[in-house]
């Protein structure tokens, strides 16, 4: 490609303009990928991909349209028909860019080293991973696993003079590890990690994580009687049972559509005192972390939750003008899509209890390792499937349990969490720690 | 396009697939009275595969002229010969098959093109403000309407040369009711393979419209369920989830192979001998499905297969590799979402052949129990057939009679145990044909239904 991202995105804009829009955005993005899979402990297959694509937000007053290409020789009819597409739509106020600002760079996004990771150390790190979980334990299966390395560039430009552009590299991997003991078949168990930096590339901690949790899920068998009471998360259960509905009440979109229960809760009391949640799409070597977010407005660090008090929702440009809000940087998405609202690096804050002291306290309860079910973003009601869980009884973990249903409603359980552990855990972009909550529904399949 | 595929294919040292993709996508979403989003998507490109040494690589590219096209063809090689040292279990068959040749038209008289974007916007936005002045209780409200238009050219250098076209719209109604700080969601969808009038004529959008809101509303003060194991009537929606989710993908040959719950149980008994269960790539009983497609993207032309017979597991899904693997004929199901996808496994349409028995009849010989009326939102099975769905409705049955609507109803269970469990089958049939897209690493567009079936399993509830 003969121009820069950033030229071409600029170009748009100028043809937008050409077109009739009032206002424009282009945004566009790059990336060279390079994967290896495994499947059914063997790898399945290796991929390289290269592509580019364009999406186009067009003005015309307070109308909006949105159009997306993946060919260079077609950017110029897609912003032409943003702008068809505008004119055909009514007004909403809210359809706004946003303020520009200056753009400070976040260090440590591109590694030049990853330009070296070619097809065969991608296959070589694949390789690894299944040397690893036969390690452990030859009754381990990687059922699925993947590595992939990717090279990025983004780059947006507008109407009100926004021109920047930004180069990541990113390694992902993960693994789904299964345990099987002549007929017994232990649940699956799936870890996940990413790094930036060549350097920080370390399979070894998720492929052991997936490979030991799928181990002492063997031999489960039923939890014996039904009770109501309380549960320990681990970090992946906080993540679905939890942090989904806490990021459905505070993405501000949704306060707008008049589906958030908390859209209109700012600086009051919606959990427990020891619940603080921050986001910081800037925070140093956090897989999430970048300069600026979908619609170029800089990264900063925002408390969201604390002590308990909604303190912050999270925005972009539109729900910042609907609302008349503070705009939080928090526009996400890829060039095929208009900018939706989500988190960058996320964290719960650690609680003063260790992890075990939490299980201490518990006379009949359940530590769940990952959730597997449904919960309802509006009403809050949760059900669904234990997995790799663990009956607790008189204070310690005494076997692992299958087959075992929970049930209850989040707000209620977000309101009577009653502990937090000083252990967290990184998985992508969130940080994570073991929460206990009471007075759930535990049925015996 | 076709001719230099095909003459690259033909040129290719190792066996090779050229997957040409241009996709159109359009989404009017109205939200609350306002415009939430107007988009139109457009991308294409080709997925080159290549089998060399035993592996495949698999490479994309959006550069489409001659020079860009090699340069893919030549990095799936690369890419396959690089990973030939560390593949343990090597592909050294690939199943011969009836490959399409020709052009594959959309099955519509109705092509969406046909209706303009006023015409489509119009609908929206009449349907969403039927949702608001449906009810005082609404406070939220929104219509989606989605098309995905493909154009496809597929050329392996085995033979297919196929020219392929497919529509699937669908349409989506969201509804959010409160009442004394209590919120419920509810919502309809429907989606077909075909042109506009066909998504109308599957669902109007009064009928999407009623449901949502009714959905929305009368949750507000229904109690949860008490958990246990019961006998229950599924509705021909849940049949069919049960179908794909946790039957379904038990028999994908892949996932067999990985160490499914259904490895060496050809020929034997699974399920109720009132249960036959075939998947299809065509659309029987009832036109339009959503996972209606005439080619897969191996060239194989599709059909019907029949995986389970009258309780005994018939067949596997296949692709050309695990065709050849079982000594068996693929069975068409080989897809790629996007041309940047490879093609794996997956189903079409997935159901449940029609019993015997008037639907009326299958309430009749419950004492306590819950009639279970459509997904809600998600659910997982695992490949030992265990699987966990919400419900979207769910009502109690007292003495044979349909009465209280609870709400948060999960089902969980072992699927083969719950088809072994079915005792009645109904003897209508209906296609979900939803807006939804079934996820395996990849997107891919299905369908799946039946008819109401009676059987046990366990719903998840509140404990006192």
């Amino acid at each position: 490609m003969s121009q820069s991202i950033l030229d071409l995105c600029q170009s748009g804009v100028r043809a937008a303009l050409r077109f009739g829009a009032t206002d424009a955005e282009v945004y566009g993005q790059s990336a060279e990928t390079t994967s290896a899979t495994i499947e059914k402990h063997d790898l399945l297959m290796a991929k390289a991909q290269r592509e580019t694509a364009f999406g186009i937000r067009a003005f015309v007053g307070g109308r909006l349209g949105f159009t997306s290409t993946n060919d260079v020789a077609d950017l110029e009819r897609a912003c032409r028909e943003a702008v068809v597409l505008a004119q055909a739509s009514p007004a909403d106020p809210g359809n706004v860019l946003p303020e520009t600002q200056t753009i400070a760079p976040v260090a440590g996004l591109y590694d030049p080293a990853a330009e070296q990771y070619t097809t065969d150390r991608v296959v070589e790190q694949a390789i690894e991973m299944l040397r690893i979980a036969e390690s452990v334990d030859r009754r381990v299966v990687l059922g699925d696993a993947e590595f992939v390395s990717k090279r990025s560039e983004r780059a947006v430009a507008n109407t009100r003079g926004l021109g920047a552009s930004e180069r990541t590299s990113l390694f992902l991997y993960s693994a789904l590890a299964t345990a099987k003991d002549g007929d017994r078949v232990s649940n699956m168990d799936y870890q996940f990690g990413a790094t930036r930096s060549v350097g920080e590339i370390d399979v070894e901690p998720i492929v052991r994580r997936a490979s030991r949790n799928a181990l002492d899920s063997l031999g489960a068998e039923p939890c014996g009687a039904s009770f109501r009471g309380p549960i320990v998360l681990s970090p992946q259960a906080v993540e679905a049972l939890l942090v989904g509905l806490i990021l459905y009440q505070v993405n501000a979109r949704n306060a707008v559509r008049r589906q958030s229960r908390w859209g209109d809760c700012l600086g009051r009391k919606v959990a427990a005192p020891s619940l603080t949640l921050v986001d910081d799409g800037r925070r140093a070597g956090a897989v999430a972390a970048s300069s600026f977010d979908r619609e170029g407005t800089p990264h900063a660090p925002v408390t969201i939750l604390e002590g308990g008090v909604l303190a912050s929702l999270l925005h972009n440009a539109y729900s910042a003008a609907a609302l008349s809000q503070h705009n939080t940087a928090h526009a996400i998405g890829s060039a095929q899509t208009i900018p939706a609202i989500g988190p960058t690096n996320l964290a719960i804050l650690p609680g003063a209890t260790s992890r075990d002291d939490l299980i201490a306290e518990i006379r009949q309860g359940l530590l769940v390792t990952r959730f597997s079910g449904n919960v309802d973003p509006v009403s809050g009601d949760f059900s669904g499937v234990a997995k790799g869980a663990q009956l607790i009884a008189d204070g310690r973990v005494a076997r692992p349990v299958s087959g075992t249903l929970i049930a209850g409603n989040v707000f209620e359980c977000l309101e009577t969490l009653s502990g937090i552990s000083q252990e967290v855990e990184t998985i992508a972009s969130l940080t994570l720690p073991y929460v206990r909550v009471e007075g759930v529904s535990v049925t015996a399949a | 396009m076709q001719q230099l595929l095909e003459r690259i294919a033909a040129e290719a040292e190792d066996w090779t697939e050229l997957r040409f993709q241009a996709r159109q996508t359009r989404t009017l979403t109205i939200r609350n009275g306002l415009v939430e989003s107007s988009t139109s998507v457009r991308l294409q490109g080709v997925g080159a595969r290549v089998l060399a040494l035993g592996v495949f690589g698999f490479a994309s590219t959006t550069d489409l002229t001659e020079r860009g096209l090699r340069a893919a063809v030549a990095a799936a090689r690369s890419a396959a010969r690089t990973s030939a040292a560390a593949k343990r279990d090597r592909v050294d068959r690939f199943a011969s098959a009836s490959l399409a040749r020709g052009v594959f038209p959309v099955d519509t008289r109705d092509p969406l093109d046909a209706h303009s974007l006023e015409e489509k916007l119009a609908l929206a936005l009449e349907t969403e403000a039927q949702v608001r002045a449906a009810s005082a209780k609404i406070v939220s409200a929104a219509a989606t309407y989605d098309e995905i238009q493909d154009e496809k050219i597929l050329v392996t250098s085995d033979g297919a040369s196929a020219h392929i076209f497919d529509s699937k719209p669908s349409f989506r109604v969201l509804a959010i009711a409160r009442e004394s700080g209590d919120q419920s969601l509810g919502y309809d969808t429907v989606g077909v393979t075909g042109g506009w009038s066909d998504l109308f004529a599957a669902r109007t959008t009064d009928e999407l419209v009623d449901h949502a809101v009714r959905l929305a509303v009368d949750p507000l003060s229904a109690p949860q369920p008490e958990g246990g194991t019961v006998p229950v009537v599924l509705d021909p929606e849940l049949v069919g989830l049960l179908c794909h989710e946790a039957i379904g993908h038990t028999v994908e040959a892949d996932i067999v192979l990985g160490g499914a719950v259904t490895a060496d149980k050809i020929g034997q008994r699974v399920a109720s001998e009132l249960v036959t269960m075939c998947d299809s790539g065509l659309s029987p009983y009832d036109p339009h499905a959503v996972g209606t497609l005439p080619v897969d993207d191996e060239g194989v032309v599709t059909g019907r297969t029949v995986l389970i017979e009258r309780g005994v597991l018939r067949s596997y899904l296949h692709n050309r590799e695990t065709a050849a693997h079982y000594g068996v004929a693929p069975t068409g199901n080989a897809r790629a979402f996007v041309y940047s996808d490879n093609p794996i496994i997956r189903m079409r349409n997935t159901y449940i052949e029609p019993g015997e028995h008037e639907v009326g009849a299958l309430f009749a010989g419950i004492r306590r129990g819950y009639y279970l009326r459509g997904f809600a939102m998600s659910g997982q099975a695992d490949s030992n057939a265990e699987f966990m769905f919400g419900v979207r409705e769910a009502r109690r049955i007292v003495d044979g009679h349909v009465g209280q609507l609870v709400r948060g109803a999960t089902i969980s269970g072992n699927a083969f145990r719950v088809l072994e469990s079915v005792d009645a089958v109904g003897n209508d049939f209906a296609w979900e044909k939803g807006a939804g897209a079934c996820g395996k690493g990849q997107a891919a567009k299905v369908d799946a239904g039946g008819p109401h079936i009676r059987c046990t399993l366990t719903i998840g509830g509140r404990q006192e």
